[in-house]
């Protein structure tokens, strides 16, 4: 379960002054949930999600992921959840099944547990082509599937997914989202943020459309489609975030 | 037309002076790193000057009745005391003295029989307190040579131009095995600290503002081990790839002065014998961790705080140059005062010489040691408060 109340964040320029990129965001992510946090370019969902990862300490508001508050118990935060970025990288010099190790050992498991999960995740992530390569030889859609099995590898309750599947092929977004699918069947808390709004629709049980840090609306995506009379999410997405249409409800 | 190579030139030069970084290493570090080092090397050389005249040396003199006034002569140099030998000592310390003159007995009756005369200071170019104290008896030689030749005329009634050759002269009676050993203590402390610095440099860098390159860090920060275990992890490892520098290098030195020496003709024959016993090779090892902790730690800083690699190697070679610059003010140092070993760096190359040369001072040991070890603990603590600062870690 995620928690999110009033959550800001601010951050301080040297030529702009103070830049607001989070202000006042709210909401609640149920576990077998997906949650479509959306939003354009520089809206405001990669900070609200690192500050959830705990990778950014927030300047306002509160949240909690797993029942941990995000400030005061990160490292219990940090434990309980996997995080993925569309721009995150891996390590190239290493080893498919090394990677695993590695994440293994940040995340405390002992190396009989770490080669036990491997063992477990081999053929739901189709892991064999991938464990002796090194990443760098890998081809993009590999390196993704590497990614999420590094995402799950420590089976955590929350999973934060921001926009990974940016710079992917058809094929390789359709895998990875059908693993978050299968995922959600399992009963996990997931956060999914993406500016695709196909992706969201196919997905997602609940959004909310961030512009400038603040949530313009929020809802199930039934009722948010049901703010335009074209009944489509980017038609409502384009209608909020420019203000045309004025569409709005009580969700918002 | 315009020629395409000039578009280029243009737009490499726009985006040149563009980059803060190279505006800095360009413009601005020159003018900061070359005066800030050109002032402390210009300050340790004043230093040692100053020391160098300050020094007590003892001075031997054998035939001390062949020269009426040579005593005085020498009790008259600033921190000279003359001590009167039967003989002269095959090595200098054996008659506990810095340097000695030695004066052929029946001086007077040889020149008078117009044999040429041979008076001698005997010194040890590889130690520096015998070195100094030479350097600081020279005019002596003078005298010695003017009282010679105007007694041999005053005797004769002749004009001292007749008189027969007298020879006034300095003789180093360094063995093989003292050149090669002041000549170790003064090249080897140098390379062991350029070894650590340049085997830490690229390690530090790759591990630190390499995960920011690469957008590996953020997933890296996500998980569930704390800012101190990941600066701690790769601190570590930077510190490994700098003790590695450090063990090859001495290994290299052992090799090439123990066993290539022996094995490639005309080495061993050579004026320099060097040998570096296993036991001296830990102390230099022990002696280099501490630095090797203070450089890794400074250097993962740095990379904490780099906002790319490019940055990261910039900061890093002016650290690098830094130790290179410090390393290098250990040369020339006569008997360094216990202030240089507050300096890090140049204190561990001062120690190692030190041990090199068997004149290990307790007090400069621990000092040097001491604080190189808390200002190494200080850098891991600034590293780790960078590596959990989002402001540098996210600043564009």
């Amino acid at each position: 379960m995620i928690q999110v109340s009033g959550l800001q964040k601010t951050f301080h320029d040297r030529k702009k002054g103070d830049v607001h990129a989070v202000q006042g965001v709210s909401f609640t992510c149920r576990p077998g949930q997906v949650f479509g946090l959306l939003g354009r370019n520089g809206a405001g969902k990669t900070t609200t999600l690192r500050m959830l990862a705990t990778i950014l300490v927030p300047t306002g508001g509160t949240a909690t992921v797993a029942g941990f508050d995000i400030v005061e118990k990160s490292a219990d935060v940090r434990r309980r959840i996997g995080y993925l970025s569309g721009e995150t990288k891996l390590y190239d010099r290493l080893t498919g099944r090394e990677l695993l190790q590695y994440f293994g050992a940040l995340a405390g498991m002992t190396a009989t547990a770490v080669a036990a999960r491997i063992g477990e995740l081999t053929e739901r992530f189709a892991l064999t082509e991938l464990l002796d390569v090194r990443v760098g030889k890998m081809s993009t859609g590999m390196k993704q599937r590497l990614s999420i099995t590094r995402v799950v590898f420590h089976d955590p309750e929350v999973m934060i997914f921001d926009e990974p599947t940016a710079g992917l092929d058809v094929i390789a977004a359709r895998s990875v989202l059908a693993l978050i699918v299968d995922l959600k069947r399992q009963g996990r808390t997931i956060i999914y943020s993406t500016h695709i709004m196909t992706e969201a629709e196919r997905i997602c049980d609940e959004v909310a459309i961030i512009e400038r840090g603040k949530i313009l609306a929020h809802g199930s995506l039934e009722s948010i489609r049901n703010q335009s009379a074209s009944r489509s999410l980017e038609d409502v997405f384009v209608e909020v975030v420019t203000g045309v249409g004025g569409g709005s409800n009580g969700d918002r | 037309m315009t020629a395409r190579w000039t578009a280029v030139f243009r737009k490499e030069i726009i985006d040149t002076l563009r980059d803060q970084r190279t505006i800095f290493a360009i413009f601005i570090f020159p003018f900061l790193l070359y005066p800030a080092m050109l002032t402390l090397l210009s300050w340790i050389e004043t230093k040692n000057d100053e020391e160098s005249k300050l020094l007590s040396v003892r001075v031997g003199i054998v035939g001390e009745a062949e020269i009426p006034g040579l005593r005085e002569w020498i009790a008259k140099t600033p921190g000279a005391t003359p001590v009167t030998l039967d003989r002269a000592p095959e090595r200098l310390e054996d008659a506990n003295v810095n340097a000695v003159f030695v004066v052929p007995p029946g001086v007077e009756a040889a020149m008078a029989r117009g044999d040429s005369v041979k008076v001698e200071l005997l010194y040890m170019d590889a130690d520096n307190k015998s070195s100094a104290a030479s350097q600081r008896l020279s005019p002596i030689l003078d005298d010695i040579e003017r009282s010679l030749t105007v007694s041999w005329a005053r005797s004769l009634g002749a004009r001292a131009e007749a008189a027969p050759p007298v020879s006034v002269d300095r003789r180093d009676i360094s063995s093989k095995t003292d050149k090669g050993r002041f000549f170790a203590a003064l090249l080897i402390p140098y390379l062991l600290v350029f070894m650590v610095a340049a085997g830490a440099m690229q390690t530090a860098i790759d591990a630190t503002t390499g995960e920011k390159e690469r957008s590996t860090l953020e997933t890296l920060l996500s998980t569930a081990a704390s800012r101190g275990d990941l600066v701690m992890g790769k601190a570590f490892a930077v510190l490994a790839a700098s003790i590695t520098g450090a063990v090859t290098g001495i290994t290299g030195l052992w090799l090439t002065f123990n066993v290539v020496a022996k094995v490639v003709p005309g080495m061993e024959q050579g004026s320099l014998q060097i040998t570096i016993g296993a036991d001296k090779a830990l102390l230099l090892f022990l002696t280099l961790l501490p630095t090797a902790v203070f450089l890794s730690a400074v250097l993962v800083a740095i990379g904490c705080f780099a906002r790319s690699m490019r940055e990261g190697q910039t900061y890093a070679s002016y650290v690098y140059m830094g130790s290179v610059f410090l390393g290098l003010g250990s040369f020339g140092q006569q008997t360094p005062s216990q202030s240089r070993f507050f300096i890090p760096i140049l204190n561990t190359a001062l120690l190692q010489r030190e041990i090199l040369t068997d004149t290990v001072n307790s007090l400069h040991a621990v000092t040097a040691i001491g604080v190189t070890t808390g200002l190494a603990i200080l850098m891991l603590i600034i590293a780790t408060r960078l590596f959990s600062n989002e402001t540098v870690l996210f600043r564009t």
